[in-house]
C-alpha cells in the first residue's frame, strides 16, 4: 500500500472533497442557468436547434451559466496548477502576493481605475472580466498570515500585534470600497488561525472582548446616537443594519408628513430583497417547486441583478425546497470537514494553519450568505462560494481548494 | 466519519473549530427548517398575495323572451379595442430611455453654458442642480408611457377613421390601479370597424380586442316598463368569489323583471387569477371558476301584440299618457301590457345623458311609471259593470224601467239628486231598463239601483274580484288601488258616497290590470284569475341539463259567485255598447253612424268610462278615459283594457285604441300567427 501511494501520487488527492466540490459546481451551473434563463423559455436545446452554430456560440458566450462553466474550468486549472508546487514553496512568495493584492486594493479605490457599481467601488474593469481584488485579497491574507504564524509558538507573543496589523490593512482597504461583508469575513479567519497557532489564551480573550465591545459601540452609535455624533458609515449600510435589526428609520425631529412617508417607503424598498429572499426560501417548502419553476425569480420579485450571485441560495431553496437546502449544506459540510481533516494531517504548522484559514474563510462566507437568505444575518454582499456567479469569487474559491488539496497531498505519512 | 475523526484525536484546537463549524451549520439547518417546513404555508400565502390578482369574469346575463321566443332583452358581445400594457413594456422603456437621453443632453448643454458664463468648471454643489431626482425620472417615465399609448391610439384612430383620444388622467390612474386589466380605448366597435381592426391589428402591438357581454334591448321602448332597468355593480352575490382585486362590474337588475328575476338572469360570475410580476404587469392567467350563464325568462307577452298595443296607444292623441292591457281571459296570460310614455332602457346600460335624465324626471310625463299597474285611477263608468252586477244579484229586475228626470240647468241631459247633491247624467232624460242604462251609461239609473242594492253588496263583489289588492305580478311594481272595506263602510258612510261609488268616482281607484282581471271574469263566466306574466325560467343552453321551471297559467284566485243569467245580461249589454246605435262605443267600431263594422269578424263587448279627476278642493281638473272590452263575444279569447289620461271621452279616445288592437289581433289570427303552443317550448 505504501509503495502504491508512492507510485501513484494522484491517489493521494482528497477524492471525497473533490466529489463534493464537483457536486457544488454542478448545482452552480444548474441554478445560475435557472436564475438567468427566465426570459428565454425555450432554453438551451431550442436555441441550439434554431440558429446557426456561430450565432449559437455567440449567444452562449453572453450567457451567465456558460461563463460560469468557463470560470469553473479556469478555476479548476488554476487549482490543479497550484498543486504542482509544494505549498511550502508557495508560502515563501506569500508576502509578494500579499503586497500585490494590497496594491490592487488601493488601485480599485482610484476613480477611473475602479468601477463604481451600486454605490461601491469594488471592481477593476478588464473588459472581458470585472476583476474583484477583494476576493483574492482574502486568500492572500490567509496565506501570508499562515506563513507569518508558522514560526514556533514561543515567538507568537512577540509578533501578536504585527499579525493583527496584517489583518487590519486589507480589512480597512476593503471597508473603504465599501464592502463590509468581505471585510468582516477576514475577522473569523484571522481569529481561527491565531487560535490554532497557539496564541496565548488571554490575548485572544482580550482581542475578542475588544472586538465585541467595539462592535456593540458601533451598533449603538449607528442606531441611537444623535446624527452629528455618529461615525460616518455609508448611508445604505446603516439602513441595512436598521433593516436587519428590525428598527424603523427614525425621521428627524419635526419631519414633515411627506418626509415620514418617504422614509417609510424607503424602508419598505430597502427591506425588499430580504423580504423576497425569505418568501422565496419559505415558499419552497419541503420539496420545492422544481428546477426553473420558481416564480419569485421568474417574475422579478427577487431582483434579477442579485438572483444569480448573492441570492443564488434563494433560487435553489425555492426550486428544490428544504431537501435542496440540506443537500447544499451537506456538500459544504463535506468540504469543510475534509478541510479540517487536512489540517489535522498536515505535515507542518504552515499547512495546518493554512488549511484552518481556508476552512474558516469558507465557513464564514457560507454562514453569512445562507444566513442572510433566512434573515439570521444582515444583508452584505458576500457571495456563496462556488455557487454564486462571479469570476473572481469562483477563481478565488477554487484556488483555495487547490491549496487544501496541496496540503493534503503533502500530508504526514 | 469525516468529523468524528477530528473529535476523537487529541487535538483540542481543531476539535473546537470542528464543533464551531458543526454548530454553525446546525444553526443554518435549524433556520432553514423553521422557514421552509414550519412557516412554509405562511410564506406561500405571502407569495400568493404579492403575485396574484383576482379578476371577476362576468357571466352572460340570461335573455328575456316573449312567448314565441323572441328576445326582448338580450346579451350581445361588445368589442372594445383595448391597450394591453404587458405588451407595451418594451416601447414604454424605449421611449423613456430616449426621453431621458434627450433631457440629459439638454441639461448637459445648460451646464456647459453655465460654465462658460461663470468661466470656471462647476463645483460639485453647482452640478447637483443639474442632476435628475427620482421624482423627475418618475414623471418622465409616466409621460413617456402616456406618449407611447397616445401615439398608438392616434394611429388606431386614423386607421379606423374613428375619433379616439386618450385621457391622460384616466390613463395614469388605470396604470397605477389596474395594470393587469386592459385599458379600453375604443368602446363598442361596430362591424365595419371590427373588420378594419382585424385587418390592422397584426401590426399594432399592444392593442387587441376585448369582448364583454352587454345588455341590449333590441326593441328599445317596447315593454320597457316590464323589462325594467339595470345598473353596473361590483359587489359579489352569494355563492360567488368575494374579495376580488378587480371585481369587473356586472349588470344587476334594479327595476322590473330584470330586478325580480335577477337571481336567475345574472348567472354566476366566475373568477380568474392573474399572475403578475414585480412591476405589476400581467404575466399569465388561469381561470379558477368559469362563469355560469344566467337563465332565460320566458314571458307570456306576445311581441307583435305588445307592439300593436303600444302603436295604437301612441296614436290616441299627442303626448299620450295611458296604458293598455291585453289579457287572455281563459288563463290570465298577459299578452301585452303597455304604458305610455315609454323610454329606452338601453340608455341605462350606456349611461344617461343630461337630456335623458330630464326626460325621465319630467313631472307631467313621468315616463318611469308603469301606468298599467303602478298608478291609481278612478274607474268612472266602467265600474257600472260591477254595480250593475251587484244590483242584479240583489234582485233588480233588468226589464224594470226607471225614469231619468231632466236636469233643470241643461234640459237635454238627465240628473239625479242624492240628498242635496245634484249628480249630472250625460244620458238623456227618459225611461231606462238595465240594458239601455248600461249602454247609455246612465248615472241616475245606476245610482238609484246601486243605493237600493246597498254599498255592502257592491263591496262584497269587489272583494271577490280582489280589487284593492295587488294582482301579484313578479315585478312588484304595483299599487293596490283603493276600495273601501266593510268595516270602514259600517263605521262611517253616507248615501252620497255610495252614489259616487256607483258611478266609479270618489273612494274607488283601480289599475288597468285590475280592470282587465274584472273584465276577464265577466268574459270567462266568473273565474277571477291571477294574471300571469312569466311562463317559465329556462336554461340558456337547452342541452345544458338545467331544469326548466314553469309557472302554470289559469290560476284561479276566486269565483265571482254570480248567477250565469246575470253575467249574460251584462255581456249582452256590453255587446250592445259597441253594436247599438245608441252605444257609447258604437262610433269607434263602425264606419259612419249607422255604418259597416270595422272589425271583419269579431263582435266586441265593451264599456266606456270617463272619470273626473278632481283636485284637493273638489274641482274637476282632468278626465281619465277608459275602454274595457273583450272579444269575440261568442268565445272570448282577448280582454283589451285601454286607459288614457286627459282624454276626451271613453268612446272617443280610448275605444279606437282597443279597436286598432282588435284589428291587429284579427289580422294575426287570420295569418295563423297564434297557432303556436300557448307557451313557446323553444328558447
Amino acid at each position: 500500500m505504501f509503495t502504491a501511494n508512492l507510485n501513484a501520487p494522484e491517489s493521494r488527492i482528497d477524492r471525497v472533497q473533490l466529489a463534493a466540490l464537483g457536486g457544488l459546481m454542478v448545482l452552480g451551473v444548474a441554478f445560475v442557468y435557472s436564475a438567468t434563463m427566465v426570459n428565454e423559455p425555450l432554453g438551451f436545446w431550442a436555441q441550439y436547434r434554431d440558429v446557426t452554430l456561430v450565432e449559437f456560440a455567440r449567444w452562449l458566450i453572453g450567457e451567465f451559466f456558460f461563463r460560469q462553466i468557463v470560470w469553473y474550468l479556469l478555476g479548476a486549472a488554476a487549482g490543479a496548477a497550484i498543486c504542482l508546487l509544494d505549498y511550502r514553496v508557495l508560502a515563501r512568495w506569500s508576502f509578494v502576493v500579499y503586497g500585490t493584492t494590497l496594491l490592487l486594493l488601493v488601485v480599485v479605490l482610484v476613480p477611473g481605475l475602479g468601477t463604481m457599481r451600486y454605490g461601491a467601488r469594488r471592481w477593476i474593469d478588464l473588459g472581458f472580466f470585472q476583476f474583484q481584488p477583494s476576493e483574492f485579497a482574502k486568500l492572500a491574507f490567509v496565506l501570508s498570515l499562515a506563513h507569518f504564524l508558522s514560526r514556533p509558538p514561543e515567538e507568537l507573543r512577540r509578533i501578536f500585534w504585527k499579525s493583527l496589523g496584517l489583518m487590519v490593512l486589507p480589512f480597512l482597504l476593503i471597508l473603504k470600497e465599501p464592502d463590509l461583508g468581505s471585510a468582516l469575513v477576514l475577522v473569523p479567519a484571522g481569529l481561527g488561525m491565531l487560535y490554532v497557532a497557539g496564541t496565548p489564551r488571554r490575548y485572544l480573550i482580550r482581542l475578542v472582548s475588544v472586538l465585541g465591545i467595539l462592535g456593540a459601540l458601533f451598533l449603538v452609535d449607528v442606531f441611537f446616537a444623535p446624527p452629528n455624533w455618529q461615525i460616518k458609515v455609508q448611508d445604505y449600510q446603516r439602513r441595512r443594519l436598521l433593516v436587519y435589526f428590525g428598527q424603523s428609520y427614525a425621521p428627524p425631529p419635526g419631519a414633515s408628513k411627506a418626509e415620514r412617508e418617504r422614509l417609510r417607503k424607503q424602508q419598505f424598498d430597502d427591506s425588499h430583497n430580504v423580504r423576497q429572499a425569505l418568501i422565496s426560501v419559505g415558499s419552497g417548502g419541503l420539496a420545492g417547486k422544481g428546477w426553473r419553476r420558481g416564480t419569485q425569480n421568474a417574475l422579478g420579485y427577487l431582483p434579477r441583478a442579485v438572483a444569480h450571485n448573492d441570492f443564488i441560495f434563494s433560487v435553489i431553496a425555492e426550486e428544490k425546497g428544504f431537501v435542496g437546502s440540506v443537500v447544499v449544506i451537506t456538500l459544504y459540510a463535506v468540504v469543510l470537514f475534509t478541510g479540517l481533516r487536512t489540517a489535522g494531517q498536515a505535515r507542518d504548522r504552515l499547512g495546518r494553519l493554512l488549511a484552518v484559514g481556508i476552512v474558516t474563510l469558507l465557513f464564514s462566507q457560507v454562514f453569512i450568505n445562507i444566513g442572510m437568505n433566512i434573515r439570521i444575518m444582515p444583508v452584505t454582499g458576500v457571495p456563496l462560494p462556488l455557487l454564486s456567479y462571479g469570476g473572481s469569487s469562483v477563481l478565488g474559491s477554487l484556488i483555495a481548494m487547490g491549496l487544501l488539496q496541496n496540503i493534503y497531498i503533502h500530508r504526514k505519512g | 466519519m469525516l468529523f468524528f475523526d477530528q473529535l476523537k484525536k487529541n487535538d483540542p484546537q481543531l476539535r473546537l473549530l470542528t464543533m464551531v463549524v458543526l454548530g454553525g451549520l446546525g444553526v443554518l439547518l435549524a433556520g432553514l427548517w423553521w422557514v421552509q417546513i414550519v412557516s412554509a404555508r405562511d410564506y406561500q400565502a405571502r407569495l400568493e398575495t404579492q403575485s396574484f390578482r383576482t379578476v371577476r369574469l362576468p357571466a352572460v346575463r340570461g335573455k328575456i323572451l316573449d312567448r314565441t321566443g323572441v328576445a326582448l332583452a338580450d346579451s350581445r358581445p361588445s368589442f372594445n379595442a383595448s391597450l394591453y400594457f404587458e405588451e407595451l413594456r418594451k416601447p414604454f422603456d424605449a421611449a423613456y430611455t430616449a426621453d431621458l437621453a434627450a433631457l440629459r443632453r439638454q441639461l448637459h448643454a445648460q451646464m456647459t453654458e453655465q460654465e462658460h458664463a461663470l468661466k470656471h468648471p462647476l463645483t460639485r454643489k453647482e452640478r447637483a442642480r443639474f442632476a435628475l431626482s427620482a421624482d423627475q425620472k418618475n414623471a418622465l417615465r409616466q409621460r413617456a408611457r402616456y406618449q407611447v399609448a397616445s401615439n398608438l391610439v392616434a394611429y388606431l384612430s386614423a386607421r379606423l377613421q374613428q375619433p379616439a383620444a386618450l385621457d391622460e388622467q384616466k390613463f395614469q390612474r388605470h396604470y397605477a390601479a389596474a395594470l393587469v386589466l386592459p385599458y379600453p380605448v375604443l368602446l363598442n366597435l361596430d362591424p365595419t370597424n371590427l373588420a378594419r381592426f382585424e385587418e390592422q391589428s397584426v401590426t399594432l402591438e399592444g392593442l387587441d380586442l376585448e369582448m364583454q357581454p352587454v345588455r341590449v334591448y333590441p326593441y328599445q321602448t317596447t315593454a320597457a316598463h316590464l323589462l325594467g332597468q339595470l345598473r353596473r355593480d361590483i359587489s359579489s352575490a352569494e355563492g360567488e368569489d368575494s374579495f376580488l382585486n378587480y371585481p369587473l362590474p356586472v349588470f344587476r337588475g334594479t327595476v322590473g323583471l330584470e330586478a325580480a328575476f335577477d337571481a336567475q338572469l345574472r348567472g354566476r360570475s366566475g373568477s380568474k387569477s392573474v399572475l403578475v410580476n414585480n412591476l405589476g404587469y400581467r404575466q399569465s392567467e388561469s381561470v379558477w371558476s368559469a362563469a355560469l350563464p344566467g337563465e332565460n325568462v320566458v314571458l307570456t307577452l306576445d311581441l307583435r301584440l305588445q307592439q300593436a298595443a303600444e302603436r295604437a296607444l301612441a296614436q290616441a292623441m299627442t303626448e299620450v299618457r295611458g296604458a293598455v292591457v291585453v289579457l287572455d281571459p281563459r288563463n290570465g296570460d298577459i299578452l301585452a301590457l303597455a304604458s305610455a310614455p315609454s323610454y329606452d332602457p338601453n340608455m341605462f346600460v350606456r349611461g344617461l345623458t343630461p337630456a335623458e335624465g330630464r326626460y325621465l324626471s319630467d313631472a307631467r310625463l313621468r315616463p318611469q311609471i308603469n301606468r298599467a299597474v303602478q298608478e291609481n285611477y278612478s274607474p268612472g263608468s266602467i265600474f257600472k259593470i260591477i254595480v250593475g252586477l251587484a244590483a242584479l244579484e240583489s234582485g233588480l229586475d233588468p226589464r224594470a224601467t226607471y225614469h231619468v228626470q231632466p236636469d233643470p240647468a241643461s234640459p237635454g241631459h238627465g240628473c239625479i239628486f242624492v240628498g242635496r247633491q245634484k249628480i249630472r247624467d250625460l244620458a238623456a232624460p227618459g225611461d231606462y231598463d238595465f240594458h239601455r242604462a248600461l249602454l247609455r251609461s246612465s248615472n241616475a239609473y245606476f245610482i238609484t239601483n246601486g243605493l237600493r242594492a246597498g254599498i255592502e253588496n257592491i263591496l262584497r263583489l269587489t272583494r271577490r274580484l280582489h280589487l284593492g289588492e295587488l294582482c301579484g305580478l313578479p315585478t312588484r311594481q304595483e299599487v293596490r288601488g283603493n276600495m273601501p272595506t266593510l268595516p270602514e263602510v259600517r263605521a262611517r258612510w253616507t248615501a252620497g258616497e255610495t252614489a259616487n261609488v256607483c258611478i266609479g268616482q270618489g273612494e274607488v281607484d283601480v289599475t288597468p290590470l285590475q280592470v282587465a282581471v274584472v273584465t276577464a271574469a265577466i268574459a270567462n263566466g266568473g273565474k277571477v284569475l291571477y294574471p300571469r306574466l312569466v311562463a317559465a325560467v329556462a336554461p340558456q343552453d337547452p342541452f345544458s341539463g338545467g331544469d326548466r321551471e314553469s309557472f302554470p297559467g289559469g290560476q284561479v284566485r276566486d269565483e265571482l259567485g254570480v248567477r250565469p243569467r246575470n253575467l249574460q245580461l251584462v255581456r249582452e249589454a256590453m255587446l250592445a255598447e259597441t253594436e247599438d246605435l245608441e252605444g257609447t262605443g258604437y262610433a269607434a267600431f263602425h264606419r259612419g253612424k249607422p255604418g259597416a263594422p270595422v272589425l271583419p269578424t269579431f263582435r266586441v263587448c265593451g264599456k266606456t268610462g270617463t272619470a273626473q279627476v278632481k283636485d284637493a278642493s273638489g274641482r274637476t281638473v282632468d278626465h281619465t278615459t277608459w275602454f274595457t272590452s273583450f272579444a269575440p263575444y261568442e268565445d272570448p279569447r282577448y280582454v283589451v283594457v285601454v286607459m288614457v289620461e286627459s282624454g276626451g271621452s271613453g268612446g272617443g279616445t280610448a275605444a279606437p285604441v282597443a279597436r286598432d288592437i282588435y284589428l291587429k289581433i284579427e289580422e294575426l289570427e287570420r295569418a295563423g300567427a297564434f297557432r303556436l303552443p300557448v307557451v313557446a317550448q323553444k328558447n
